[in-house]
């Protein structure tokens, strides 16, 4: 099954997205990374990198970002990975936080490959609430 | 069971249920629906409420069909295996809430 790690600023808004996703679309794998390494608003590489290898069961990661910092620490990892040694394993999505992680969430719960999952989450631009 | 493989003759099958809703249509049931949509693979599953419409294996897109408690949901399902397909997705549907 896909994983899905989620970045945040916030450590609480990370845990209560990932909360939120596990509700919906149950069984997923999804790991929050929120806040950085001593609990404060930021973001940590070090957390994020823990969260990756916490969602990869084989089947690649999808990385969902809130804003801002989040999105460019989280491209600064991208350019890290070996692409020859499973850098394609992960992907980072753009897409709203919240509805993209529910989408995504209930995508690779159903089976759904890293491409497919990405997509879902993706397409949650374009839905709107009302 | 006889629906289902019956239903494996008849690639074209199509099914139509209306439900009314004994709960609200929001996030965790939506997210049933849409894992059940999503193992059928082969069946194409539409909801339809209030005049709009969502394809079911889209959870945002369900939601966002504001189906509340007492609404009338059409559920339409074409494909092999439509049939069990639509019985699963009602019995969703129908399901009471058993938590807020």
């Amino acid at each position: 099954m896909v994983g899905i790690v989620l970045v945040s600023h916030s450590t609480g808004l990370a845990a209560g997205a990932a909360e939120l996703v596990a509700q919906i679309a149950h069984g997923v794998r999804v790991v929050p990374a929120g806040g950085t390494d001593d609990g404060r608003l930021g973001t940590s590489t070090e957390r994020i990198w823990a969260a990756i290898a916490a969602a990869n069961t084989g089947d690649g990661v999808l990385l969902i970002p809130d804003l801002g910092s989040s999105v460019l620490t989280a491209l600064t990892l991208l350019a890290d990975l070996d692409p020859q040694d499973g850098g394609k394993q992960v992907v980072l999505a753009d897409a709203p936080f919240i509805e993209g992680a529910v989408a995504a969430g209930v995508a690779a719960s159903g089976g759904f490959d890293l491409a497919a999952v990405a997509m879902a989450a993706q397409e949650a631009r374009d839905v709107r609430k009302l | 069971m006889s629906a289902s493989s019956e239903a494996r003759q008849f690639a074209d099958e199509a099914a139509e249920r209306t439900v009314v809703l004994p709960k609200h249509l929001h996030a965790r049931p939506a997210g049933q629906v849409a894992q059940a949509a999503a193992r059928c693979a082969d069946v194409t599953i539409d909801l339809a409420a209030g005049g709009r419409r969502a394809n079911a294996r889209s959870v945002l897109a369900v939601m966002a069909l504001g189906a509340v408690t007492g609404s009338e949901v059409q559920v339409t399902a074409v494909g092999p295996g439509a049939e069990a397909a639509a019985e699963e997705i009602c019995r969703i549907l129908l399901t009471p809430e058993t938590d807020s």
